[in-house]
């Protein structure tokens, strides 16, 4: 084994400490037993390091390595995916650890540790995770550093200053290649997805379903209005539509379901000025994208259905970005196909049957459809049903004849549902819509945060003339809800985020760490709106608003503009540090003169002193004698009695300035005076 | 002539790259000419200050691997869309770029200086020895040094200025012996760049000719009178002590009495009190040049041991009879560059 490619112990304790930050924030993921692994692979490298225990032998790594692939795969049942490949590749990492001796080898490890920084941000880009990777970067190159500094056999710190100030040398060239760099679509699908359930909406709705949901304080996504932010009331984000009732769970229509000629959406006439605004979701690992009915994408990629929802081609993995046009006032579908309306009326063969008497009741009475959705919203309004998180479980066969004749106590969808069974009922077409209902305004950035806890449930009811028409039961029932939020509405019952003591949602009476959160969330806004979602949409507004028209020429002007605005810097401070030995002007100059003799051959021997080496010169350059003998004897002078005018000093620093020595000409002239 | 202030320094060996001059195969050609141009550039001198002339930096074959890392990255950031993999990945390719100067930084500025080279037997390991020093208060880290064949060393200069550093080689035939050029090298701070460079110290080791006992000097010339030229084989009979003068040599210095305080004193013995030696280049008549010259290297040596004076007569040389570490130094060389040409001595 070579001694010199050996790895000092600084760099070991580096690579540890590196070894263990990288894998913390991946610990929720982890099966416990690769922990284990972790700490089994240190403490068997330090034994080794110590001089007790031995690399493990080739038999010892098989097993190993073995095991790693099988205690995978039965802790995920896959080796598919993002989590397990992420888990196989911290197993090896730690693995790898213990049989680390040279230097090439924690090369490779220490490279895989970029690459593990790189595989968090596939399930967080959030911002606190994004200021732990920076230290595990900062980490991961200091050992890099402590690899390359021999001899340091105790704990170093230090090591990390020069990591530190390389890393920020490296910042400004990073930005600008950051917004620079030209983003394109991805070059093959990456299969692997992650498999780890995400709090949201499902593409299916049973009673029950958005109650639990409004139990998270999670944010379901940003939204920035490019204008005025709407009343709180007309923010009914619409993300599914539920046509379909089955054994009292609502679905939406599948692909198949929908015949061809009905896919796509009719053509709305739109007039007026839209709301413009961009929205940024979380992941959710699901299609569908919310937007303000009637929606439409400004952002390429995004489709829309006949049912005017908007959706992502591919699930949400992370967040994501897309800018929306929303009319809120036209007309759509007005007029309805018969597919349509058989679709929308559609109801299971029995069940609920006291509902469906009371419907066929109502809209007798009221004579018009219009009328019959006003007589089952004033029931709910007159009547003693309430709006409650903690429903109670409707267990029977009939749910909703339950519902709206015994329990009387639900949340949205109780009310939605009931309310389109009815309308479905006397066959008047009808919906459940669901998504989230108002949002909590920043203040600060003007963004409105949709939580989790804002998921809701409506109704759309077709009309003559009028198309598809919101109706919310749930506003019948307790106007609070939708004027003010959930919060105002469970004041009584207490139940806002019962679930969830230290959600800092729950303290937005303290003004102080009210503002926090609020500012923390603009930040969050900002970050995912410049960073995370920068898109090629945005990095072309901002390279136009910049410098105008995008060029090649800009572009190289740009990226050679920023190396030499960082480089020379970074140079200037590397190079110019201070002398070990400061010079005296009259050395400086008289080195010089040495310089220009040594390069014509004529170099000055270590002890040689200046007079011997003039004549020496002389010899060998006849022809420059004369100045040969005044820079000398200038420099003898100055130097034994000392510099005492700067005159003196000055008539030297000019004749060696002056002095141009060539050997031709030195020897011509000596030929012409022989 | 302008050159010969250096008694340390050789003659421009003409036969040095002979095999060069007669290779004409397209590499002989292409390394002959970077010789040349590496001649030109890194020209020979006793004491060498690293600049930008003399410095090349090249991705070292860690930082070939790391730019494959990168472009691993960079398809993972495209592929799933994920800007904070762009980021980092630009990150660390830029500190790929930072890296360069850090890593040019870490040689600038270091003058190499030429000290010593041990002389040596063909066969034995000669020390050259070099001097590694700072001219910026600068930390510089990981410095290798090796001459092609040497050992090799790592040294850095945190605390100190200047570090000496001690490089190994064995030598085989008589004479000088050029070590080549010296491959300064280091790939701190993060080892994905390796910068380097070679430099030609003009250091050149004295090879003595390798000695060949012979059971006993045919006929040993004395400067005895009476020309009788029989080997002196008396035991060393200890004579006495007399102070300690300049040139004595330091084997022969009463350690023991120092020890205890006595004043610093040197053995004497009869032996070579009184007779000395000439080794002749007619000693060993009928031979060749060279097994001549290990005879006689062989009984500088025993003489030398036996602390008997010796003199030294080769044609056109000659070397009064005398003792001591500087007279076996001269004697021995005058063997190792017979025949070498003048500009030796």
């Amino acid at each position: 084994m070579n001694v010199l490619q050996q790895v000092p112990r600084n760099a070991l304790m580096w690579i540890i400490i590196s070894l263990f930050a990288l894998v913390a924030p991946h610990i929720g993921r982890l099966p416990i037993w690769v922990l284990a692994v972790y700490v089994i692979a240190v403490v068997w490298r330090l034994q080794v390091h110590r001089g007790r225990w031995s690399f493990p032998g080739r038999w010892v790594k098989v097993a190993m390595t073995t095991s790693g692939f099988v205690g995978i795969y039965a802790s995920y049942g896959t080796l598919v995916g993002l989590e397990p490949t992420v888990a196989l590749l911290l197993t090896a990492f730690a693995l790898k650890f213990i049989e680390l001796s040279q230097r090439k080898d924690a090369y490779v490890l220490l490279f895989l540790g970029y690459f593990i920084c790189i595989t968090e941000f596939l399930f967080s880009q959030d911002l606190l995770i994004t200021l732990y990777s920076v230290i595990n970067v900062l980490l991961v190159t200091t050992a890099l550093v402590a690899l390359h500094q021999p001899g340091l056999d105790q704990f170093n710190r230090g090591t990390m200053r020069l990591a530190g100030v390389m890393l920020l040398q490296a910042v400004p060239l990073m930005v600008v290649l950051f917004f620079v760099f030209p983003r394109f679509g991805p070059l093959w699908t990456v299969p692997i997805k992650s498999h780890a359930a995400k709090t949201g909406m499902s593409d299916f709705m049973k009673p029950g379903d958005v109650a639990s949901l409004s139990q998270s304080d999670e944010v379901a996504f940003r939204v920035k209005f490019d204008g005025e932010i709407p009343e709180k009331s007309a923010l009914y984000w619409r993300g599914l539509v539920f046509s379909r009732l089955e054994q009292d769970v609502w679905s939406g229509l599948g692909y198949y379901d929908v015949p061809l000629e009905e896919q796509r959406p009719d053509e709305v006439a739109i007039s007026g000025q839209p709301l413009r605004y961009s929205v940024i979701m979380e992941s959710t690992q699901q299609n569908w994208l919310y937007g303000l009915r009637y929606a439409r994408a400004r952002s390429p990629g995004v489709m829309h259905s006949s049912d005017f929802r908007m959706m992502s081609p591919a699930p949400l993995e992370s967040e994501y970005l897309y800018r929306v046009e929303s009319w809120t006032d036209v007309p759509v579908d007005l007029d309805l196909s018969d597919w349509r309306r058989k679709t929308e009326t559609k109801l299971p063969p029995q069940g609920n049957n006291r509902t469906r008497e009371l419907a066929l009741e109502l809209r007798e009475s009221a004579g018009s459809d219009e009328a019959f959705v006003e007589q089952v919203l004033e029931k709910f309004n007159s009547e003693d049903y309430v709006y409650t998180l903690q429903p109670g479980r409707l267990t029977g066969s009939n749910p909703i004849d339950d519902f709206l004749f015994q329990a009387r106590r639900g949340f949205c969808e109780h009310y939605a549902s009931a309310f389109v069974f009815m309308m479905r009922a006397a066959d008047v077409p009808a919906r459940v819509v669901a998504g989230y209902q108002g949002g909590e305004i920043n203040p600060l950035n003007k963004t409105v945060i949709v939580h989790q806890f804002d998921a809701h449930a409506w109704a759309e009811v077709w009309l003559e003339n009028r198309g598809w028409v919101r109706v919310d039961p749930t506003s019948a029932v307790s106007p609070l809800r939708i004027e003010m939020g959930l919060e105002e509405a469970m004041a009584s019952e207490g139940s806002f985020l019962a679930a969830a003591p230290l959600s800092p949602l729950r303290y937005r009476s303290i003004p102080l760490l009210n503002q926090l959160r609020l500012r923390y969330d603009a930040l969050t806004y900002r970050w995912q709106s410049w960073v995370v979602g920068f898109d090629s949409e945005q990095q072309f507004d901002l390279l136009h608003t910049l410098f105008g028209e995008i060029s090649t020429r800009v572009f190289a002007t740009l990226l050679l503009g920023s190396w030499a605005l960082v480089l020379v810097p970074v140079a200037i401070s590397l190079f110019f540090k201070r002398d070990t030995y400061p010079v005296s002007p009259l050395d400086k100059y008289y080195r010089l003169f040495c310089d220009r003799m040594a390069e014509l051959g004529l170099i000055r021997g270590p002890g040689e002193t200046p007079g011997h080496f003039a004549q020496r010169a002389v010899e060998a350059l006849p022809g420059f004698a004369d100045e040969l003998r005044r820079i000398t004897g200038l420099y003898n002078d100055l130097a034994y009695a000392g510099v005492k005018d700067k005159d003196e000093l000055a008539q030297f620093t000019r004749a060696v300035s002056r002095f141009r020595p060539d050997r031709r000409r030195g020897l011509l002239e000596e030929d012409t005076t022989l | 002539m302008w050159m010969s202030w250096d008694a340390e320094r050789a003659p421009v060996d003409a036969t040095q790259y002979d095999f060069d001059q007669r290779d004409t195969s397209l590499r002989g050609q292409l390394r002959r000419r970077f010789r040349g141009w590496l001649n030109r550039r890194v020209p020979p001198a006793r004491e060498v200050t690293l600049d930008q002339r003399r410095i090349f930096i090249l991705p070292s074959r860690t930082g070939v691997f790391f730019g494959c890392c990168l472009l691993v990255m960079l398809v993972a950031a495209i592929n799933f869309e994920n800007n904070l993999s762009y980021a980092l990945t630009f990150l660390l390719a830029t500190l790929f770029v930072v890296a360069t100067l850090h890593t040019y930084a870490n040689l600038s500025g270091l003058t190499i200086r030429a000290m010593r080279a041990q002389p040596a037997f063909p066969g034995q390991q000669t020390e050259f020895l070099v001097m590694v020093e700072r001219s910026k208060q600068r930390d510089h880290y990981a410095l290798y040094l090796k001459w092609s064949g040497s050992s090799e060393t790592m040294v850095n200069l945190v605390d100190a200025d200047r570090v000496k550093v001690q490089l190994h080689m064995q030598v085989d035939k008589r004479g000088w012996f050029r070590p080549g050029r010296l491959l300064l090298e280091s790939t701190y701070p993060l080892g994905l760049l390796r910068c380097w460079t070679w430099i030609d110290l003009d250091l050149h080791a004295l090879v003595y000719p390798r000695p060949i006992a012979s059971a006993e000097l045919p006929g040993l010339a004395t400067d005895t009178p009476d020309g009788a030229a029989a080997m002196v084989m008396g035991n060393d009979d200890f004579y006495g002590f007399r102070d300690y003068r300049k040139g004595d040599s330091l084997r022969q210095v009463h350690w023991k009495g120092l020890a205890k305080g006595q004043s610093i004193q040197t053995k004497q013995y009869t032996a070579y009190a009184d007779r000395s030696v000439w080794l002749d280049w007619e000693l060993f008549p009928g031979m060749g040049v060279e097994q001549r010259l290990s005879h006689l290297c062989y009984w500088v040596l025993v003489f030398d041991e036996r602390r008997e004076e010796y003199g030294l007569r080769l044609p056109g040389v000659t070397i009064g009879p005398a003792l001591g570490e500087k007279h076996r130094e001269q004697v021995l060389k005058e063997l190792a560059l017979f025949g070498k040409g003048e500009a030796g001595r």
